[in-house]
């Protein structure tokens, strides 16, 4: 008798609640489906994924690629456009400035990791490669490159190593704001390919 | 002037007959990848949901944090994350030029529609933050339900200013101060590696600190898995009352029978409820406007405010020198009066979202005080699906899933 009266006590408001938790779930799912809907809409028009790329015009080369990544050796890395290049034998970003002999002596090199390397073609000019494991993305080359020479040589995120972070630590602190999210279809932001 | 192709060279005329090379760039593999985690976490998702459901297995949802932690973690390294995904979804609702990658609308979607299903089965084992937590887990020192209920609290206000600072697209905070990220890719902001250390230290002794009182997430999915279909239970037969469970719940979210009856008159507890339903909108006003008084204060996240104030800085005291973000602003030859556009517009989506956030922390504040003032009558051991992440230690405890045979409680 007791333990009747107990349950028809208990009864009502947990059918009450019940009704409310089925109205909850309603409701939860419609604003799910609605969310889902009106962004699942949007994000079909668009392009898809996104990566991270420095656009060359904007980058002033202040060095921080280099060491703001999350990467112990940053993902930004020298380019080179040959097509842009002008095969200099006096290279700026080969050479460091006022240097008093044309030789690959310690002291004349501009790369603090000797990760830039040339090759002889024909007289006057020399075909210059940059090896990316040893670059560690400063900027030092691309800078002196693009204040005595053509500008071939450009910093570039290389997406084999980029972590594709959410929120890129380097755009955060990027002095130009260079670093933006490009669709994956648009690829390399290149110097010789536009 | 900034320097883009200067030909301060001609184009060499090679007479012998040179090549340029063609240099292949590392191609990008996110594609790929991004949907390869798509289909992890739905194939993650459905088996600890049966896991949790049907089979009532901790073996399995370990397994999956293992896996879990390897994949997600250690081999993804981390990004982009559910977690992370809400600032994404928050830019993309804001600002429609931002294109939000359908990939990353999934990873936010399906783990909010598994737990209005089945509950926090995400943070069983298949998100690598709670996993890593779950792993290193020995033992649990219960904490007082006065500090759980405090500091589940910030959750929320996590939770509002992450959408905050995402939808005036100033910083994704989320990203920024997740402190297991460093561990996965062992490298990293050092700050955020020894406070991720800490709290693994911490997750020893405690259950899951970063799940309980930082996820933002958490709060979402506890918000949905409230009204799930499905609750999470310890056992399919009749709870006998023996506390084992409850002893081994890492996050408390084991509620005992009749521990919160009310020792006041019922007149009492209905009058704070009443009190707490008409302090609910003062909460949710008075928190959107003193958040938005502060906005001035928050717009220092923002990049175009923070270069705004150097040069403030810099035309106060020119001798001082320029910082780099100056010396760029002055090279790349950007006219002050754009900036000062940008700024304002800055300050006014500002204003906006500090109003939405304040609200936001104020009405979730109301709403947990009505929660907790809400007196419920219990017979058995119950699960809170709220804070349940669906770990599954209980269901090891508890004498019922292990005997075969049905046991007839006494009515005495």
């Amino acid at each position: 008798m007791d333990s009747n009266k107990q349950d028809k006590g208990l009864n009502s408001p947990m059918q009450r609640r019940e009704f409310l938790r089925k109205c909850g779930t309603i409701l939860a799912g419609g604003s799910l489906a609605t969310l889902g809907g009106v962004l699942g809409s949007r994000a079909k028009a668009g392009s898809g994924d996104t990566m991270w790329q420095i656009d060359p015009e904007l980058c002033i080369r202040c060095g921080r690629c280099q060491t703001e990544c999350v990467l112990p050796v940053s993902a930004v890395k020298c380019f080179h456009a040959n097509q842009v290049c002008g095969y200099c034998d006096l290279c700026g970003g080969y050479y460091r400035a006022n240097v008093k002999e044309l030789n690959t002596a310690a002291e004349n090199m501009l790369c603090p990791t000797g990760a830039i390397t040339r090759k002889f073609i024909e007289e006057p000019y020399f075909e210059y490669t940059i090896n990316e494991d040893l670059c560690n993305g400063c900027g030092k080359c691309v800078n002196g490159c693009s204040s005595f020479g053509n500008g071939s040589l450009f910093l570039q995120i290389q997406q084999e190593l980029c972590l594709n972070c959410n929120e890129c630590s380097i755009s955060k602190v990027c002095v130009s704001n260079a670093i933006q999210r490009v669709p994956v279809s648009s690829a390399y932001k290149l110097k010789d390919k536009a | 002037m900034n320097t883009f192709l200067i030909a301060r060279f001609p184009k060499p005329d090679f007479t012998s007959g040179y090549q340029y090379p063609e240099i292949i760039h590392g191609l990008p593999y996110e594609t790929f990848w991004s949907w390869m985690d798509v289909a992890v976490l739905v194939i993650m998702l459905s088996i600890a949901a049966w896991a949790v459901h049907k089979r009532r297995s901790r073996g399995v949802l370990f397994t999956e944090s293992i896996i879990s932690v390897l994949y997600f973690g250690f081999f993804r390294s981390g990004c982009v994350c559910s977690v992370g995904s809400i600032q994404n979804v928050v830019l993309a609702l804001n600002d429609s030029s931002y294109n939000l990658p359908l990939a990353v609308l999934l990873l936010f979607l399906i783990p909010l529609v598994f737990a209005l299903f089945f509950g926090r089965v995400f943070c069983a084992g298949v998100c690598p933050m709670g996993a890593l937590q779950e792993i290193v887990n020995v033992r649990n020192f219960r904490l007082s339900r006065a500090v759980t209920n405090a500091l589940g609290f910030i959750p929320w206000i996590y939770l509002a200013f992450a959408i905050m600072y995402a939808a005036t697209r100033s910083q994704f905070i989320i990203c920024r101060f997740d402190p297991f990220i460093g561990i996965f890719r062992m490298g990293g902001d050092i700050g955020m590696i020894v406070f991720g250390v800490i709290l693994l230290l911490l997750s020893v002794f405690i259950g899951r600190p970063f799940c309980q009182f930082l996820c933002p997430y958490g709060a979402l999915l506890g918000l949905v898995s409230r009204v799930s279909v499905r609750k999470v239970e310890v056992t399919s037969k009749e709870c006998i009352n023996c506390t084992l469970c409850h002893n081994a719940c890492p996050v408390d979210a084991i509620r005992p029978p009749h521990a919160n009856r009310p020792e006041e008159t019922r007149m009492t507890g209905v009058k704070r409820i009443l009190l707490y339903f008409v302090m609910l909108p003062l909460l949710t006003i008075g928190g959107a406007l003193l958040l938005q008084s502060r906005s001035e204060v928050l717009t220092g996240a923002n990049k175009d405010v923070r270069l705004m104030r150097m040069l403030n800085e810099y035309d106060a005291a020119p001798d001082e020198g320029m910082t780099p973000e100056v010396e760029a602003f002055y090279e790349m030859g950007r006219s002050i009066d754009e900036l000062t556009e940008r700024v304002d517009a800055t300050m006014l989506s500002f204003r906006h979202w500090s109003l939405i956030a304040g609200g936001m922390i104020g009405l979730a504040l109301g709403c947990r005080l009505i929660r907790l003032s809400l007196k419920r009558t219990r017979k058995t051991y119950e699960i809170e699906p709220a804070a349940c992440v669906a770990c599954g230690k209980c269901f090891n405890y508890c004498p019922q899933n292990k005997s075969k045979i049905k046991y007839e409680p006494q009515n005495l």
